[in-house]
């Protein structure tokens, strides 16, 4: 029973790490970015990088957000800028953009798996079980991550700003709110974050250019049953990666893999709205 | 004028291609290597085109194969059935291959075979894979279930007194074909597998089997997972979880255990081919390697080293048959014996051959210690009506 637990709370705060720069684009911009997984990636990557250049490893995680940032704004100044009125053309242009990241990162770092030592290793006993140190400690980093961003949105200017052109883009333009600014800094800090989770993840998954693609179709269902949402994308990741370890431990992983797309979709047809305004 | 072009290429091919039979004796004798250079096979792809390679060029200096010097047709069948339609059909009916000799994913192979037919050529396979794939023109020199599962669960009888096994793969064909053999196995010699689950190809989250595998108070572990990605994320998972049981891996080859350092540490793994193999044919083949590519030589391995003695069997067998006319070349494919790196390979059972099969254990320096040797394994019955 503690296994499972700890199991639902650990997978719940992977699928939070995972998706929650997915939804902050989603949300301020109503865009998906589809480059994502390559973002991800990136963060893997730029832990390897931190690594080799000889950071210490709690800084690995920082350097792949600065790293995912700039490559983001960059992204978003010369790409995704002149696309906010074609929102499917934004969907083709990040996926290429993605695939056009994934060939750069195979070009220069080879298609094989990279290896990095983890941060810490071991395990502790929680709630009766001998349980993966690493994993416990994303827990906090999930909470951490929703505390920061709450935080960004309800505590600053940059905040507010950014509430505003949410509610209404046209009014806050005419507040005087550089709405193009907040744009950018929004779209380089879903990036950012999504490098940071590459980073995040590379001890428990393997490091090569694809590693981020397997988490893109769960973001992105876990992101539309959110609706754009902070708290319910908690929420979300909770119940439906709570329902995925569940399956998976007393039914089978394969139809546990299936568990939160079917569970999504099944949620967005009887409450279109998701697990927003609950 | 379009048609009189191409009226004018086909005749040109055409007289081309009786000229080549006219001057039979000194024109090459092609080899067709379909592999997967793009796609899953694409990291170890480079390692089967080298020492394909070293072995033609050594056949060649030799004096050639009937007084003809063999000549390589590599294709890309980007690891899939898709490509490996493609790639079969340009070398048997474009290229005009001599004969068919590789390593591919099961599915690329199975995707060729209906093509192999139409061809008629000679096809070895040097995989090793999940078994009983059968076809009057294909032989294998790579280990089936039968020969690399027994001496793991010998192994961990013998030493651990392992009595209950948990077994974890990926889903798809080879995962669970080898699984299955090797409950089946365990079943016979008295064990009982208290485990078994599958995550889809592309999951990255071990948690729930690695609960499970904790409760379910298994003496030890068998994974069959695909190679790279999914291998690494259990391996890592299953030591993150502090998971200390035996460990064997199906699907682990040398390369990869030691890339993956310390946290290969203690895997088994189960092999025809490890470079340890202390005799003189492998130690003057991985040096003559070492001296063809020198900085970029790929580390031989447990798939490019029966591709390289395919070839050496190939050469054998048409030398034996006079001819490299298919049906002549398929029946003294059953009777040559090579010596390679792996020893004395002789593709005389049903089309697959016996091999000895080496245990081994990764150390903390990701080298492997070979424990165990079994002489001979027989692959068992795999196509009777061959």
């Amino acid at each position: 029973m503690g296994n499972l637990i700890l199991d639902i709370l650990t997978t719940a705060a992977i699928l939070f790490i995972t998706s929650a720069g997915l939804l902050i684009i989603f949300g301020v911009m109503k865009i998906i970015n589809f480059a994502h997984a390559a973002f991800i990636t990136v963060g893997g990557f730029a832990a390897l990088v931190a690594h080799q250049i000889g950071l210490p490893p709690l800084l690995a995680p920082i350097f792949a957000l600065i790293v995912g940032g700039v490559l983001g704004a960059i992204a978003e100044a010369v790409i995704v800028r002149r696309l906010y009125e074609r929102p499917l053309d934004a969907i083709l242009a990040t996926w290429g953009l993605g695939l056009i990241m994934t060939q750069l990162i195979t070009a220069s770092f080879g298609r094989g798996v990279q290896f990095l030592p983890p941060p810490v290793s071991g395990t502790v006993k929680v709630l009766g079980a001998e349980y993966s140190l690493y994993r416990i400690v994303l827990v906090g980093v999930a909470i951490l991550i929703a505390l920061a961003f709450t935080a960004l949105l309800t505590r600053t200017r940059l905040g507010l700003s950014t509430r505003a052109v949410i509610m209404n883009e046209q009014l806050a333009q005419g507040l005087g709110i550089n709405s193009a600014r907040v744009r950018l800094i929004t779209f380089g800090i879903g990036c950012g974050l999504a490098a940071a989770a590459g980073a995040l993840i590379t001890p428990l998954t393997s490091l090569d250019p694809a590693m981020g693609l397997p988490f893109l179709i769960g973001a992105f269902m876990l992101v539309m049953v959110s609706g754009g949402s902070l708290p319910a994308l908690a929420l979300a990741c909770l119940v439906l990666g709570g329902l995925q370890a569940i399956v998976s431990t007393y039914v089978g992983s394969v139809l546990g893999g299936l568990t939160i797309a079917v569970c999504a979709a099944v949620a967005l047809r009887i409450r279109p709205e998701g697990f927003a305004r609950v | 004028m379009k048609q009189r072009q191409t009226g004018i290429l086909l005749t040109s091919v055409a007289s081309f291609a009786m000229l080549a039979s006219a001057a039979a004796a000194d024109t090459p004798i092609r080899i067709g290597v379909p592999v997967g250079l793009s796609g899953a096979n694409s990291v170890v792809a480079p390692s089967v085109v080298q020492s394909t390679e070293l072995a033609i060029e050594q056949i060649n200096s030799a004096g050639g194969v009937l007084g003809r010097p063999l000549e390589l047709v590599v294709a890309d069948d980007g690891s899939g059935a898709a490509g490996a339609q493609r790639a079969f059909d340009t070398l048997i009916f474009q290229r005009q291959v001599d004969a068919l000799i590789s390593m591919q994913t099961s599915a690329a192979r199975n995707a060729g075979l209906p093509i192999l037919s139409r061809g008629n050529v000679p096809y070895i396979y040097t995989s090793f894979y999940e078994g009983r794939s059968c076809h009057p023109n294909m032989y294998v020199n790579g280990w089936v279930p039968e020969q690399q599962v027994p001496p793991l669960v010998d192994h961990f009888n013998a030493t651990y007194d392992a009595q209950s096994y948990f077994l974890i793969g990926s889903d798809y064909s080879f995962g669970r074909g080898m699984l299955e053999f090797t409950r089946a196995y365990i079943e016979e010699q008295g064990g009982t597998v208290v485990g078994e689950d599958y995550l889809p190809m592309d999951g990255t989250d071990w948690a729930p089997i690695i609960s499970n595998l904790r409760t379910s108070g298994a003496d030890a572990i068998i994974t069959s997972t695909a190679g790279g990605a999914p291998n690494v994320t259990l391996t890592r998972q299953l030591r993150d979880a502090g998971i200390d049981l035996p460990y064997g891996n199906l699907a682990v080859d040398e390369g990869t255990a030691a890339s993956m350092g310390s946290v290969a540490e203690g895997i088994y793994i189960s092999a025809s081919y490890v470079t340890g193999i202390d005799s003189d044919t492998n130690r003057d083949f991985l040096a003559a390697m070492e001296a063809h590519f020198g900085d970029d030589l790929r580390t031989p391995n447990d798939l490019s080293v029966p591709q390289f003695e395919a070839v050496l069997a190939y050469a054998a067998a048409a030398e034996q048959a006079g001819t490299t006319d298919t049906a002549a070349v398929i029946d003294a494919l059953a009777e040559v014996t090579v010596e390679g790196p792996r020893g004395s390979i002789s593709m005389s059972h049903q089309r697959h051959a016996p091999l000895t099969m080496y245990l081994g254990q990764v150390t903390a320096e990701g080298d492997v210690d070979v424990i165990a040797a079994f002489d001979a394994v027989d692959p068992g019955d795999q196509c009777p009506d061959l």
